[in-house]
């Protein structure tokens, strides 16, 4: 007996399977592992003995997924559908990691990784965006930003959907105002992966990699927008650029071609490292794309050259310089295709330097550009000058609105600046919110930081202002100064047109804020230079008045803007409006809408 | 798994796959080895083999980028980098981190130094600069 007893134990010892207790006080079969997934854990009893597949068919089920989508992991080692728990040591207690594969996804993340993780080692991050990649030496960083979004947000779906309609200029303006819209371009992660959707942009990361660290600017996104408002325009100067751009700061010139139809093309050729420059970059794009548009009305030519022949003059800094401040801040824009840092803020403002003293940097042509903005004394000459010993390819796209205009660009300094003169003066008048903003917020960046603060589903306007922000320097404050001295003198002078000039005055400080209404700047734009010429000096008036005689598009100049809303001005004038040129001003501001007009108008007077 | 000393305390990331993965308020972030602001690392542990593919591992990483590991999910003390690296470790070999490490925010917050400074230490935000995020494709789940 004992012997039979004995030899029991030893008989099924042997036929337990290894790793159960000899014991067997406790059925061997049944543990209890806890499961876990990402975020989330479980405890599912099962038996010992139970294979993977079999598992993985009890957690399909709650999980409420496919089988093949369950990817068990335990100590690290991927548990195979034929293995059996107990055999690869799951004990009691013990966790099993359990990814779960989207259907489609997990192929075309790990592709995008894998393109993310042969590029160089991430470069410092000099965005103030602290996840992203900083200049990247690969293509794949872009496709890779594209590819993992952070789109967490319920704005995600919205993304793949808006993402074609960028592409579609017309639709952009009315895209814009959308709040969603503007929710969305505050987060920079999306608004990267629209433009890193872009067919173009997608080419161009290919080939000019160190760009997409300009793409993680939110600024710059936003602004591309805006600017892709005028894409076509902006298309169609850049394939005039084209031929004659210098393309030696240039990696390839094939992708700056191609960015042409990009609307953060121009930024994106600005290899610019600094955060600053980058925004500034965005903006100038932004910008110089309205000053293309006036460009391209086909009255650059003419207006320039009466208006570069009132420029050399010593007018005051009134008013026609801080906007032509901020018009050349736009002709920056442009020249940001080259992909230098930008001392934009060093020749913004720098009104009275010589331009070749300004320009330690890349952008020197940029600078040279911005030199006559700020300095109705500056000489045509010197600017062109300038440019040309500078980035004379990217001082192309400067003056040129055709390509007559082009060769004259890099001969005629005269016809460069004062082209530059003509676009700005007609970005002004056409863009006058946006030179308003510009200028008061190059004013006073502290303001505008606290006003950007204040208002922040005012973007654009705030992305403006962060972009000028980046244009403070100490030029800045000597404008200022002298702003505000024309202000003052044109305060004692004619305070009655302290109304007009509103929104200049509280950028200085003066007023409170308030977003800046388009008619409020528009008839102070006109109306400065037709009143206010004692005070601004004849100079400025002289330009001003110069630059408003059509001699091309009629959709641009004042007159055919009178002649098309003529009907609209004769009801102004009915309901007591008696400022034609405020109330054309306003027409346009409102675009014919007679009733927005009347209230501007209203407005204006009231203020 | 590297580390990096931090402002006094320990930034860990896991390294896989020739990646360093990381995470801080911007949420789960990846490099190249010692390629974040604070470059290679102090210390060197290993955790162990692993055989979870790239592949796996990274659509676990974004899963956990969605749930547990989003970047507002950041907190200094209890939801920080060692504790990302502590979860990502055992997923991939089962093992954990040195509990020094993970040690660490519950040491300074038995100090009344810490307890006194809880709330602004509450407040940090660490993002080491330098990575990219992990993350989903659009429209996937």
């Amino acid at each position: 007996m004992p012997h039979i007893i004995s030899r029991t134990p030893m008989m099924s010892q042997s036929r337990r399977p290894a790793g159960v207790p000899a014991d067997g006080n406790i059925s061997p079969s049944v543990i209890q592992v806890i499961v876990k997934t990402p975020g989330h854990q479980n405890s599912f009893t099962v038996a010992g003995d139970t294979s993977v597949r079999q598992f993985k068919e009890k957690l399909s089920a709650h999980f409420k997924c496919q089988m093949d989508q369950l990817v068990l992991v335990f100590m690290g080692r991927l548990l195979k559908d034929h293995d059996i728990l107990s055999q690869r040591g799951i004990k009691d207690g013990q966790t099993i990691h359990v990814v779960i594969k989207s259907k489609n996804g997990s192929r075309s993340l790990a592709h995008s990784f894998r393109k993310l993780l042969t590029n160089n080692p991430c470069h410092q991050d000099r965005s103030t965006k602290g996840n992203s990649s900083g200049v990247s030496q690969s293509a794949g960083m872009g496709q890779t930003k594209e590819e993992s979004p952070l789109l967490m947000e319920s704005d995600a779906p919205k993304v793949g959907t808006q993402g074609p309609e960028l592409d579609s200029p017309e639709h952009i303006a009315q895209m814009l105002k959308n709040l969603c819209v503007q929710r969305m371009l505050s987060n920079m992660d999306i608004m990267h992966q629209l433009i890193s959707e872009h067919p173009d942009m997608q080419e161009l990361l290919q080939q000019n990699p160190e760009i997409s660290h300009i793409l993680e600017n939110s600024e710059i996104l936003c602004h591309t927008l805006e600017l892709a408002r005028h894409l076509s325009v902006i298309q169609e100067i850049m394939q005039i650029n084209q031929p004659a751009q210098n393309l030696e700061h240039l990696q390839n010139p094939q992708p700056y071609l191609g960015l042409e139809t990009i609307p953060n093309g121009n930024n994106a050729l600005g290899q610019s490292y600094d955060f600053n420059n980058q925004i500034l970059n965005g903006m100038q794009d932004l910008l110089w794309g309205n000053t293309f548009t006036a460009l391209l009305a086909g009255q650059v030519l003419e207006q320039v050259q009466t208006s570069s022949q009132s420029l050399p003059s010593s007018s005051e800094e009134q008013w026609p310089r801080p906007p032509a401040q901020v018009i050349y801040a736009n002709s920056c824009g442009l020249s940001s295709i080259t992909p230098t840092n930008a001392t934009l803020s060093n020749a913004n403002h720098a009104s009275r330097e010589n331009p070749a003293s300004v320009a330690p940097k890349g952008q020197s042509h940029v600078c040279a550009i911005q030199q006559p903005a700020g300095i109705p004394t500056l000489p045509n000459t010197a600017v062109t000058q300038e440019l040309q010993e500078d980035d004379k390819g990217m001082a192309i796209p400067v003056g040129t609105s055709d390509q007559g205009l082009e060769g004259d660009l890099q001969q005629s300094g005269e016809q460069t600046s004062s082209q530059l003169t003509g676009g700005m003066i007609q970005l002004l008048r056409n863009y006058p919110y946006m030179a308003a903003q510009m200028l008061l917020l190059m004013n006073m960046p502290q303001q505008s930081e606290q006003w950007r603060q204040q208002s922040p589903t005012s973007l654009q306007s705030s992305q403006l202002s962060d972009l000028l922000l980046a244009l403070a320097n100490p030029k800045t404050s000597q404008a200022i100064l002298q702003i505000e001295h024309g202000l003052q003198l044109l305060a004692t002078e004619a305070p009655i047109l302290l109304p007009c000039i509103e929104p200049s005055l509280w950028g200085l400080g003066w007023l409170p804020p308030f977003s800046c209404v388009y008619p409020d700047t528009v008839p102070w734009t006109l109306n400065v230079s037709d009143m206010a010429e004692p005070e601004c000096g004849p100079q400025s008036g002289t330009v001003l008045q110069k630059s408003q005689p059509p001699s091309g598009d009629p959709s641009h100049s004042l007159q055919a803007s009178e002649v098309r809303f003529s009907k609209q001005i004769e009801h102004l004038q009915t309901l007591g409006f008696v400022n034609d040129n405020a109330n054309v001003q306003a027409l346009i501001a409102t675009d014919g809408d007679t009733n927005a007009a009347v209230h501007k108008l209203k407005k204006s007077q009231e203020s | 798994m590297a580390r990096k000393q931090l402002e006094g305390i320990w930034h860990t990331s896991i390294v896989v796959h020739k990646d360093e993965f990381f995470f801080g308020s911007g949420g789960i972030s990846s490099c190249s080895p010692g390629g974040t602001l604070l470059g290679p690392p102090d210390t060197v542990v290993d955790v162990g083999n692993t055989e979870v593919t790239e592949e796996i591992f990274l659509e676990y990483l974004s899963s956990l980028g969605e749930s547990l590991f989003r970047g507002e999910a950041y907190n200094l003390f209890e939801h920080n980098c060692n504790t990302f690296s502590n979860e990502v470790a055992q997923f991939l070999t089962g093992r954990k981190i040195p509990s020094y490490i993970t040690d660490l925010p519950s040491e300074v917050l038995s100090t009344p130094f810490g307890q006194a400074l809880r709330p602004l230490l509450d407040s940090i935000q660490i993002q080491p600069p330098g990575g990219s995020s992990v993350g989903r494709p659009n429209g996937q789940s």
